[in-house]
């Protein structure tokens, strides 16, 4: 063991080819994430000038603005709102569908396609779509249901309505993931789980949860993250003159606000640091609490 | 097995795929239309190779016109220029990817919202010295406001292009339908608060407001009604002064007798949409809808447009206007045929001929007779007859559109009612003196 290694010419090779291969990645991810992750944070001490030009540095006083600004703190609990109804529910919803399409059913990839569709299309035409769905004059929801619904301008409700066409749209995605897992799971064990009497409920808590497990919590993290950074679908669906604004719009809405309509990029950027840290806060979380309940074989 | 099951899945994804491909299906022709129009966006956002000239513009109503009157100066320079249309919201946000990266396109629109920061930069070509000899271009024969916006530290960045006028749109058939008399130059805030109630039934509205534009509506009748909303110097806010309160009252009262819809319905449809589908029997539109609502059938075979109303106390009659302005990138490798483009552009003939093929009301004055005959579905004599009318230009500051948020959303509480329109205003008053002041 205390011998000095030499390293063989094979090793010397495989050593400069991996770094060869990983080498497109690296430079992307550090030219178009790292960097400006560090830039982001530099730039959120300074008071930023029209066209990178001029930047005062101001210390913490964006970040002391950020505290003090209720609008910031109301995007937070709106976007946590969000993220709340959107992961849990499109996780059970693609779930129980993938299990049901993972059986033996008729037209199985019909039904995989169809659900998978709504990934296809463009979010910005989703959200056109059901931004005429939810019209209170013209649209169809309120065509077949009773009453006059304000669907996307009632501050009470708007948010929900938003977290529907997250689901929507997310579904196809999850199920082909939960897919894949499931596919890994071996009949065996569902054959012997049969003999030993288990109801279908009872296979797929006892055994299909736990197995893919991994995959759920894959698909957590992921979504998560995704739905803290919601952003396409409530600029599209909701108005600058919608009196929902303020109880729908997320911290990404807010950081475009001042970032790219106000042109004030050094408090956008704040508000993202901000956002950054939540995130993070949320997801390193979910790490320590995935040892309760993550089976990885 | 596990490699055949995976092949499955695979070919299901692939299969998801093609049929959206193979379906022609709405969704697939939307994600091929963004990807096309991103690709042109950012050619549009390039600069020129020798000999030749990108324009950018937001507008395609306008392209076709502009390209006809850009044409004809081709013809005669032998330089090439071709238009590239990229919308509103992106325009800015790529004309500032530009700007900060040294490529902007070499002539393009400027805009109220923007020009004080893009002049402030050094971004636009100076054309103080070019315009002063040049025997097309004299700064005198363009509405003020317009040559004014375009100036800054005393040098003139932008000529002026066109100009807008905002009027009374009205659909015939409401009105008929309710017995009431059409609008006219008699009119006054008054008979169109009276007219409004009268046009309101269960089906249809008398007014709609659309109060994220300000310009095409509450600002004409703060003005009209002695009111501002900020002051000449730029200096300090208008909402402490009673009439503008008054005018915001006015609307806001229209919203709680139901005679205008609720904020909810109009943030959801737009006074524009509510009217092209006859909801409503009024609304009060800037000139360039008027490509739009000519467009539109139910438009073009129901409605009509007469002048806004005036005050009855001062008699003013207010339009608030603004306009664009044609100005050069000031990195242009081509600087000699971007000004004479712009000279082109901005001469009596060529104004005459924007006018006259329907482009837009013109920023020369005396230019705009032959628009009034672009469309025959229309009298666009309403239009016409407010460059007539006490003319104001849109009110603006180094950052408007901070105010102009902070002013929307504060707003909101008073057309829901929530809070009482002097308490509103105060506020709006407060925060925006604030902004100013850091100006």
């Amino acid at each position: 063991m205390g011998n000095k290694k030499k390293i063989t010419n094979r090793q010397k090779s495989e050593f400069i080819w991996g770094w060869l291969f990983i080498l497109p990645t690296m430079v992307g991810l550090i030219v178009l994430n790292i960097i400006p992750i560090f830039q982001t944070i530099y730039q959120s001490f300074f008071k930023t000038g029209d066209f990178g030009k001029g930047n005062i540095f101001v210390g913490g006083a964006n970040y002391a603005k950020v505290f003090a600004d209720t609008e910031v703190w109301q995007a937070l609990w709106n976007t946590l709102k969000y993220a709340v109804v959107e992961v849990p529910i499109s996780i059970i919803i693609s779930l129980v569908l993938a299990v049901f399409l993972n059986g033996k059913i008729k037209c199985k990839i019909t039904f995989r396609t169809i659900f998978f569709l709504p990934m296809v299309a463009a979010p910005a035409a989703i959200a056109m779509v059901w931004r005429w769905l939810y019209n209170s004059e013209f649209g169809l929801l309120n065509h077949i249901l009773p009453g006059k619904t304000n669907w996307i301008s009632n501050p009470k409700i708007a948010i929900y309505s938003i977290a529907i066409i997250g689901i929507w749209s997310i579904i196809g995605y999850n199920m082909v993931l939960f897919l894949a897992g499931l596919q890994e799971v071996p009949r065996d064990y569902y054959e012997a789980a049969a003999i030993d009497g288990a109801t279908g409920v009872q296979q797929f808590f006892s055994l299909t949860i736990p197995l893919i497990s991994p995959t759920i919590f894959f698909v957590l993290v992921t979504r998560v993250i995704a739905a803290m950074q919601v952003f396409d679908v409530i600029y599209m669906v909701i108005d600058n003159n919608n009196p929902a604004l303020m109880k729908t719009q997320s911290l990404v809405c807010l950081f475009y606000k001042y970032s790219f309509t106000q042109s004030n990029k050094g408090y956008g950027a704040t508000v993202v640091v901000v956002l950054l840290v939540v995130i993070m806060f949320f997801t390193v979380l979910q790490m320590i609490g995935q040892k309760k309940w993550v089976h990885y074989n | 097995m596990k490699a055949k099951k995976l092949t499955s899945l695979l070919l299901s994804s692939v299969m998801a795929l093609s049929m959206v491909a193979c379906g022609g299906a709405a969704d697939s022709t939307s994600t091929e239309e963004t990807a096309d129009s991103t690709a042109t966006e950012t050619e549009a956002m390039k600069g020129s190779v020798e000999g030749e000239l990108t324009v950018s513009i937001w507008d395609e109503n306008q392209r076709k016109g502009l390209q006809e009157i850009i044409d004809e100066w081709s013809a005669q320079s032998g330089v090439k220029a071709t238009i590239q249309v990229v919308g509103w919201d992106d325009y800015w946000t790529l004309l500032e990817a530009g700007a900060s990266g040294g490529e902007l396109p070499d002539v393009f629109w400027m805009h109220s919202n923007q020009a004080q920061k893009y002049m402030e930069n050094d971004m636009l070509m100076d054309l103080t010295d070019k315009i002063a000899g040049s025997d097309k271009i004299d700064m005198g024969n363009y509405y003020e406001g317009i040559v004014n916006l375009y100036q800054s530290n005393g040098k003139q960045y932008a000529v002026p292009k066109d100009i807008d006028t905002i009027a009374l749109w009205y659909n015939k058939t409401i009105f008929d339908e309710m017995g009431v008399a059409y609008p006219d130059d008699t009119w006054t805030w008054d008979d169109f608060v009276d007219a409004a109630a009268k046009l309101t039934n269960d089906d249809h509205w008398g007014y709609a407001i659309a109060p994220s534009n300000n310009q095409d509506s509450f600002y004409n009748a703060v003005y009209s009604m002695g009111g501002e909303i900020i002051s000449d110097d730029k200096k300090s806010s208008g909402y402490d002064n009673p009439n503008t309160v008054k005018a915001i009252k006015m609307f806001v009262d229209m919203v709680q007798d139901g005679s205008c819809p609720d904020l909810n319905t109009i943030s959801e449809s737009g006074a524009d949409v509510l009217f092209e589908s006859g909801k409503v029997a009024m609304v009060t539109q800037g000139s360039w809808m008027v490509a739009a609502f000519k467009d539109n059938e139910y438009t073009a075979a129901n409605c009509d447009v007469a002048v806004l109303p005036k005050d009855a106390k001062t008699g003013k009659r207010v339009s608030i206007y603004n306009g664009l302005g044609w100005a050069a990138s000031a990195s242009t490798k081509n600087p000699d045929a971007a000004w004479s483009l712009i000279e082109w552009l901005g001469s009596k003939e060529m104004q005459e001929k924007q006018a006259e093929l329907g482009v837009t009301m013109s920023a020369y004055e005396g230019c705009s007779d032959l628009w009034v005959n672009c469309t025959d579905v229309f009298d666009l004599n309403g239009h016409m007859k407010m460059l007539d009318a006490d003319l104001v230009f849109r009110p603006y500051s180094k950052y408007t559109t901070v105010w102009e948020d902070m002013q929307t959303e504060k707003l909101k509480e008073a057309w829901t009612g929530d809070k009482d329109v002097e308490t509103v205003c105060k506020e709006i008053c407060d925060s925006m003196n604030q902004t100013l002041s850091e100006e």
